[in-house]
């Protein structure tokens, strides 16, 4: 009998602990990163981006009159992991807003989540087209480009200053698939004489770039297009111009200063061209504003992937604040359609699949910046929102089920 | 021993009364976790049927487990108005056809050369997975829309945590069960003998390979059916239920919790789950914490914690009978 009362002592004592309910003048946001692994960078920037935005709403009040709290947690890159800590963070910690950038799998797992216990989610690097197209759903919202407008930015600009001799490298996976389709596809449509005369698609995580810069030097391409990141692109870079290839690079992430850093060849990245929703270079006194205020905070500059995240975030404390709740639902509608004026320009959060349309910026690697010593990007132009949107028909998203 | 009888049969009484009135007494978070724990209950048991019993190391448990979640995802998907019930079937036909030709083709071979061919055979699953895009969803891996189960008499929302967990709870618990009546059977008898002496076993009549085949289909396709669930608890299924990572789970939990007797993995798989679980809000190197568990474990306890709560109850007993 003493047994008996023992234990269920304990099992009362092990629910209060569990259910140990905490009061809410808080919004939580969990922020869904690799923090451990070989992606840790990438999740440790974005993280930066965040929590610099937290700061800086927090500094004015909060919102609504709630602080924002940001939570973050190591995705580990492994969506059953991702959802796994994500479930628990609902079930327990009532969390009900969630980001991440990093991992098209780990947003795959999330959106289903999400919709099942109807959270919200935003992505602020997850460049899948299929997220916002045929996966699409009324909890996930992404405000980057996919790699559709990313793609089309590209194509604008080699369209505009008359390429004729094209040549496509990509990993060899959906994201590089993807991208090297809707860059053609746009080319295409821009400038019919322009030609795609080589495509190679590698496999991830490739070492020796020889063979491809051999196949890309004797197609006599005058301009290379590359989604690559990370190594792949580190790599190639690095590679090409020893082996003798002189075109440029018209790539995704060439504006990521450790990927420049690493390549330690100045002369091998300046003279390419990086598009991206965000750089240091937009000009614009909202941007100059924000890399003021993280560098004092911080001692670095919000380079690309922080600055990403940070005006995600601010974009998503704006829909609400326009809510005046943090209910999932009310947040839903109040986004859907809302305009923001950030760092990197107008943003607009289009209701049909939940894509933001904003311009992409394209900026020439240079030698002087007022940034860095190595090459870095300099001035940005923008290519209209427009010019990169892709219309709601064509994006396989077939609306969002009532709920 | 005729004492001790009624005793555990209070306590299995106990333990099932628990596990019905889980869902009233247990928050949402904490009833997934055991939702959770009785579909890795079933799969260490299975693979415990060919570690424990049979004494076949296996490196590829996890192909069949794998298979039966993208089955279960894939079926639900492509075939409209199929019911869960129906996926789960499919998905356990499915992997039990694997267990067919991939044991046929490891027919021959024992020990180590097993262990390996068996770490091969998922290491291709695995690579079957992510280069099947268009079927298995690759990296992306594949969300499912779950159909509610019309029983007649009740409709389960398998979306729903007590829902989902009674179902796990009945069918898995009837495998289990299954589990247990098998090892009790000639047939089981038979696999015991093999792990002894296999030698001995054919110079009676026996034809091995025929139990050994069996036995490897049958364990496949209950790991299968224990995958069907875990997609089915997600929502979801990623390349994590065939990789590696997950036959290293299983033998993991098995080990924790002891390959002597029926119950240890079923221990296992609940301590596995509560430590990770516990363990991950400390730190995110809990891997590390839960190697170095398992590390003291096989040193130190070589029979799990089965075989540590055995001698705790033979110590006690010991000490209550001297005066």
């Amino acid at each position: 009998m003493r047994k008996f009362a023992i234990i269920s002592l304990a099992m009362a004592l092990g629910l209060a602990l569990a259910v140990g309910a905490q009061a809410a003048d808080t919004i939580k946001l969990a922020v869904m990163e690799p923090l451990s692994g070989n992606f840790k960078d990438i999740g440790d920037r974005y993280s930066e981006g965040v929590k610099f935005a937290a700061e800086v709403i927090n500094a004015k009040g909060g919102i609504n009159g709630k602080k924002l709290e940001v939570i973050l947690v190591d995705s580990e890159l492994n969506p059953a992991v991702a959802t796994r800590k994500a479930t628990k963070l609902i079930m327990q910690d009532d969390v009900r807003h969630f980001c991440g950038g990093t991992g098209s799998s780990v947003a795959g797992a999330m959106e289903a989540l999400n919709e099942k216990h109807n959270t919200l989610f935003f992505t602020y690097g997850m460049a899948a087209a299929s997220l916002t197209g045929d996966k699409c759903n009324r909890n996930f919202f992404r405000t980057c480009a996919s790699t559709d407008m990313q793609s089309y930015a590209l194509a604008n600009w080699v369209a505009q200053k008359g390429f004729k001799k094209v040549f496509c490298i990509a990993q060899d996976y959906s994201f590089g698939k993807e991208a090297v389709a809707a860059f053609t596809k746009k080319l295409k449509e821009l400038n019919p004489q322009a030609e795609i005369v080589g495509e190679v698609l590698h496999p991830l995580g490739t070492k020796d770039f020889a063979p491809y810069v051999s196949q890309i030097i004797s197609s006599g391409a005058e301009i290379v297009f590359t989604s690559n990141w990370g190594n792949d692109l580190t790599l190639l870079l690095k590679q090409a111009r020893p082996l003798g290839l002189k075109a440029k690079f018209a790539g995704y992430y060439l504006n990521d200063d450790l990927m420049i850093k690493a390549v330690a060849d100045d002369e091998a990245v300046i003279g390419s061209v990086s598009a991206e929703i965000y750089m240091l270079s937009i000009p614009g006194q909202a941007n100059a504003d924000f890399i003021a205020g993280f560098t004092q905070a911080n001692g670095f500059y919000p380079t690309w992937l922080r600055g990403k995240a940070y005006t995600a975030t601010m974009f998503w404390a704006e829909a609400v604040k326009k809510a005046g709740s943090d209910k999932v639902d009310d947040v839903i509608k109040a986004w859907e359609g809302l305009t923001y004026d950030g760092p990197a320009g107008k943003w607009t959060m289009r209701a049909c699949d939940h894509q933001v349309q904003q311009p992409v910026w394209i900026a020439e690697i240079v030698a002087n910046n007022p940034y860095f010593k190595h090459a870095y990007v300099g001035p940005a132009t923008m290519v209209a929102p427009e010019k990169v949107s892709v219309p709601c028909e064509e994006t396989g998203c077939k609306g969002f089920a009532k709920k | 021993m005729k004492t001790l009888r009624p005793q555990i049969m209070a306590w299995v009484i106990a333990a099932v009364l628990a596990l019905l009135a889980a869902p009233y007494l247990l928050p949402p978070y904490q009833l997934r976790l055991v939702t959770e724990a009785v579909i890795f209950s079933l799969y260490a048991v299975s693979y415990n049927l060919l570690l424990g019993y049979a004494g076949l190391l296996s490196f590829g448990h996890a192909m069949f487990f794998g298979v039966g979640a993208f089955t279960t995802a894939v079926a639900l998907n492509q075939i409209g108005g199929l019911s869960i019930m129906a996926a789960v079937g499919l998905a356990t036909l499915a992997t039990l056809l694997v267990g067919l030709v991939v044991g046929l083709l490891l027919l021959r071979v024992k020990g180590t050369p097993f262990a390996l061919l068996t770490l091969a055979f998922n290491a291709l699953f695995f690579a079957i997975g992510v280069k099947w895009h268009t079927v298995t969803g690759g990296d992306d891996g594949l969300n499912i829309a779950l159909p509610k189960l019309n029983l007649g008499l009740a409709v389960l929302d398998p979306g729903n945590g007590p829902d989902i967990y009674y179902l796990t709870l009945i069918i898995l618990g009837g495998a289990l069960l299954f589990c247990w009546r098998f090892t009790r059977t000639a047939m089981g008898h038979s696999v015991l003998l093999l792990r002894e002496n296999e030698e001995r076993m054919r110079f009676l009549g026996y034809n091995t390979n025929i139990t050994r085949l069996i036995l490897f289909v049958f364990t496949g396709a209950l790991a299968g059916l224990a995958g069907s669930f875990y997609t089915i608890l997600n929502s979801f299924v990623s390349l994590d239920a065939v990789s590696i990572d997950m036959t290293t789970k299983v033998l993991l939990m098995t080990f924790l919790g002891g390959t002597g007797t029926f119950l240890g993995p079923v221990l296992g798989s609940f301590f596995y789950t509560y430590v990770q679980d516990f363990l991950s809000n400390l730190t995110d190197n809990w891997p590390l914490i839960m190697g170095v568990i398992f590390i003291v474990m096989v040193m130190f306890a070589p029979g799990g914690l089965s075989g540590l709560g055995q001698t705790l109850a033979a110590r006690l007993a010991r000490a209550k009978t001297t005066p």
